[in-house]
């Protein structure tokens, strides 16, 4: 399998802070779900902007399927075809459901064609259909996940970036948001997430990626890296027996 | 499959990087303080006044006294605008106020400001509890803003109110002592306030309530969920502020012999005080001083340079933006920040 | 009775103008969180560029009023890129950048005072003493033509925040400047394109000011104040609650200045600020007051 997106030695920080990323490299296949965890502090998070365009590389390079896309601009990085949807929502409280998904297809120049893929999505979310005339900051907090997630699929990108999605969200909510994830997946959408709680993201995951340190530690098929017991005891909580 | 050798070896290994990361990241304190420098400094300045025997030091004297007031101010305004972050534009008001209630004072009764001083003070500080009662209950943009409004309604209520002068404001009369030693009692006066408003501010910035300021000014909101009482917090900073701001208008309403309200109550006034303070380092102890002693020097180059003219506000405004766009910690926090702040100036 | 509707006439016009003056302000402050401290000044500046066309060319201000516009909207520009550019791409409201704005403002008045001297100057062109007459009122012609190409100049702004893609731009990202930035919106253009916009309008303003108002370099620092209630006023960033809370407060002060004197006018709209800081602070428009 070619690589999609490649991560190639990137070191990245805040400011004139320290480097949170040192020298990272991650690939990511295509039709995937890959699944990122890691301690606070790992550079998860930070990965994912330095990705995305939001965070400008100190070094290295991001390459999408052999092209180089560092140092492009988020909304350029968005014509190529990655969206990214950051831990904080990023939806307009003051617009309507229907205008949030509008402003999704802002990139569009075709107005029918953006009508018709809101359409198109409210069908799939019932939920949001349901509310298409109300606030968005007026919603729950799952329904603030599922409507950030739909509009993703309004601009049908390749590749969705997932800052820590089941942050703050009821386990029957995080249940929900992943099957949304696994619906984008059909859709032919590689997914890259980037979890905390990594026990739900690794259950959902094909690929598991370990980040501490900004490096890369560990990377295998998220079965495995769940039952490795080094992983077990560093990340998630418990002490292995065997030596 | 990219993976390390196995073995729990391995776990200790990322255990042990991890604290070397953390240890690096943590920042460094140092201990001691130069008291030496410290009272040395003072002593000097004490005996300063002594340079009237050689010859003529008026000038000496007034640049020296101006300069411990503007430090007092300074200092008095970094409580508000550094350890508290919010930025006061129109803080004269209370130099307006403790010159205007000392200056009726010593106009109707003869008592010397200086005597006065405190109590200006005390008025100033319940005018600030007010204010910032009403004042501080909004961050940011819309505090700076009614800040600077408060002072155009000062201005435009003093310019008008004929109990106060209007805008031929007060006359107080001169000192009756010789001209030797006319400015001496003025020179102690406000080097005694500058010494207790620095050290004020040095006790509140190694204080629980200064951490109490400090946390209002990085996350105003996470600060109140961590049980800090914010809006007391803050009225009590900017009445603190006050009080010594108040003091220095009254003193220097008598030194002046006049007080009007534009030069009480100009924006420059409260310009100046922010600037020494962003030059020297906002919200360090230090700052001020070096801040205060640098503008003040800058000003006396372009009145020489150029005369009282309007290039004045043109070079202010251009050491402020460079300051602020290329040194926005100011000289005492840049240093720190490096680590290369020398001791004397460090009492952070 | 004719006295009063005079009075409100006038309130009225006049609160075109300071409505148009701080509505560039709030634009500026709704895109990039920025107080711009220097607005007034470059409000003065437009009415240099108009005073000085008229008083060299018999230049109309109401013709050179898209000249100032276009002036300043070069030097909002310059300005951005110099100075703003970099703290514009934190997304975040720093005291910092408002004390930017403020040493900007002293660069602009000294400079303005060192090249055209701190005189008062204002534009004559002929009509700035006529008055039109309908019935018993009396309204002067400056105020009429001040007035009323300022309702047209907010007019047109709303309608290009409504019905232009960059507008639709600048009001994603006035709500939410990160989802924005993620939806494909260039929000660093965005914020260039905002702030020379704003600085435009104040150009406008300035011309339009300068045969109403006598003016000099350091009355900025009168509408500092006043602008600046205005946009605390209406709420941070709400061009509607700017615009209204404008024409209300001049009417108010016109008829504070005619029945008690005209110093007393400009105080109505500090001690609004206040009433309001009390009351509502968020203004009349604005969201509940939430961590910056």
């Amino acid at each position: 399998m070619a690589e999609l997106l490649e991560v190639r030695g990137v070191t990245a920080g805040y400011g004139n802070g320290p480097s949170i990323l040192n020298a990272t490299s991650v690939t990511v296949r295509p039709g995937q779900i890959q699944c990122i965890i890691g301690p606070n502090g790992a550079g998860k998070s930070t990965l994912l902007k330095a990705i995305c365009g939001v965070l400008p590389l100190r070094e290295g390079a991001v390459m999408l399927e052999g092209e180089r896309i560092d140092g492009l601009r988020p909304d350029q990085i968005l014509r190529k075809g990655i969206c990214f949807v950051p831990q904080e929502r990023a939806l307009f409280g003051r617009m309507t459901v229907r205008e949030n998904l509008r402003m999704g297809g802002y990139i569009i120049d075709d107005k029918a064609e953006i009508e018709r893929r809101i359409d198109d999505v409210l069908v799939r979310f019932p939920i949001l259909a349901e509310r298409a005339g109300q606030l968005a900051a007026t919603l729950s907090g799952g329904q603030q996940q599922m409507l950030t997630m739909a509009r993703t699929m309004i601009v049908r990108p390749r590749i969705v970036m997932l800052d820590e999605p089941s942050l703050g969200l009821a386990p029957k909510i995080v249940e929900q948001v992943y099957e949304i994830i696994q619906m984008l997946r059909e859709e032919g959408i590689t997914i890259v997430l980037v979890e905390q709680n990594a026990l739900i993201g690794l259950r959902n995951a094909d690929w598991g990626v370990v980040l501490d340190l900004g490096k890369t530690l560990f990377e295998g098929p998220a079965g495995e890296i769940l039952a490795d017991p080094r992983i077990q005891e560093l990340y998630l909580g418990r002490k292995s027996k065997a030596a | 499959m990219t993976e390390q050798a196995s073995g729990s070896g391995e776990i200790d290994k990322v255990v042990a990087a991890r604290r070397e990361m953390n240890r690096r990241l943590a920042r460094s304190r140092r201990e001691g303080r130069s008291w030496g420098f410290a009272i040395g400094f003072l002593v000097i300045l004490a005996l300063l006044p002594l340079l009237q025997f050689t010859g003529n030091a008026n000038y000496v004297l007034h640049m020296a006294l101006y300069t411990f007031m503007y430090i007092a101010m300074t200092s008095a305004w970094n409580i508000v605008g550094g350890y508290t972050g919010y930025i006061s534009l129109g803080h004269n008001v209370f130099f307006g106020i403790g010159g205007y209630f000392s200056g009726m004072i010593l106009a109707g009764a003869g008592v010397s400001t200086i005597i006065t001083a405190p109590a200006a003070g005390l008025v100033a500080a319940a005018c600030g509890v007010l204010v910032g009662l009403i004042t501080l209950r909004v961050r940011g943009p819309s505090f700076i803003i009614s800040s600077i409004a408060l002072l155009m309604i000062m201005r435009i209520v003093f310019d008008n109110w004929d109990y106060v002068g209007g805008s031929n404001g007060l006359t107080v009369p001169l000192t009756s002592l010789d001209v030797r030693w006319a400015k001496i009692p003025y020179f102690y006066a406000f080097l005694a306030i500058a010494v207790l408003t620095v050290v004020a501010s040095y006790k509140i910035k190694h204080s629980k309530f200064g951490l109490g300021l400090r946390a209002v000014s990085q996350d105003e909101v996470k600060a109140e969920s961590a049980g800090i009482d914010t809006q007391t917090y803050k009225v009590m900073a900017f009445a603190i502020s006050a009080f010594f701001v108040g003091m220095c208008g009254a003193v220097w309403g008598e030194y002046l012999t006049y007080i009007r309200p534009n030069i009480f109550l100009i924006i420059l006034v409260a310009a100046n005080m922010v600037l020494m303070a962003i030059i020297g380092g906002k919200g360090t102890v230090t700052g001020p001083i070096v801040g205060t002693i640098l503008i003040v020097a800058f000003n006396e180059y372009m009145v020489y340079e150029f005369g009282a003219s309007a290039i004045n506000i043109l070079g202010t405004g251009v050491v402020m933006l460079v300051t602020l766009m290329f040194f926005p910690h100011g000289i005492v926090g840049t240093l720190a920040k490096k680590g290369r702040l020398p001791r004397f100036l460090d009492w952070d | 009775m004719t006295n009063a509707i005079q009075v409100l006439i006038l309130g009225i016009l006049l609160g075109g103008v300071y409505a148009l003056m701080a509505s560039g302000l709030t634009l500026i402050f709704g895109v990039m969180r920025i107080v711009n401290l220097a607005h007034p000044i470059m409000v003065i500046w437009g009415a240099f560029v108009a005073y000085w066309l008229f008083r060299l060319y018999g230049l109309d201000p109401l013709l050179a009023m898209p000249l100032a516009a276009a002036f300043m909207f070069g030097v909002g520009i310059v300005l951005y890129k110099l100075v703003y550019a970099k703290e514009a791409a934190s997304a975040k409201y720093s005291e910092m950048t408002v004390l930017l704005t403020f040493a900007v403002a002293l660069v602009l008045d000294g400079a303005a005072s060192t090249a055209f001297s701190n005189t008062q100057r204002v534009t004559s062109p002929p009509y700035a003493t006529d008055a039109f007459i309908i019935g018993p009122i009396y309204i002067p012609t400056a105020q009429l033509y001040a007035g009323a190409v300022s309702i047209v100049l907010i007019g047109a702004l709303v309608a290009f925040l409504q019905f232009t893609r960059m507008g639709y731009a600048i009001r994603a990202t006035t709500q939410n400047r990160t989802a924005a930035g993620l939806l494909g919106v260039n929000v660093a253009f965005v914020s260039l394109i905002t702030f020379a916009i704003g600085s435009a309008l104040a150009g406008a303003s300035g011309a339009l000011v300068s045969f109403v108002f006598s003016f000099f370099p350091s009355k900025h620092w009168e509408w500092i104040a006043v602008l600046m209630s205005l946009v605390v006023l209406g709420g941070m960033g709400k061009l509607v609650g700017t615009v209204v809370g404008a024409f209300v407060l001049s009417i108010i002060a016109a008829f504070v200045g005619t029945y008690a004197g005209a110093t007393w006018s400009t105080i109505t709209f500090f001690l609004a600020l206040f009433v309001i800081l009390l009351v509502r602070p968020q203004g009349l428009f604005g969201d509940p007051i939430e961590s910056e």
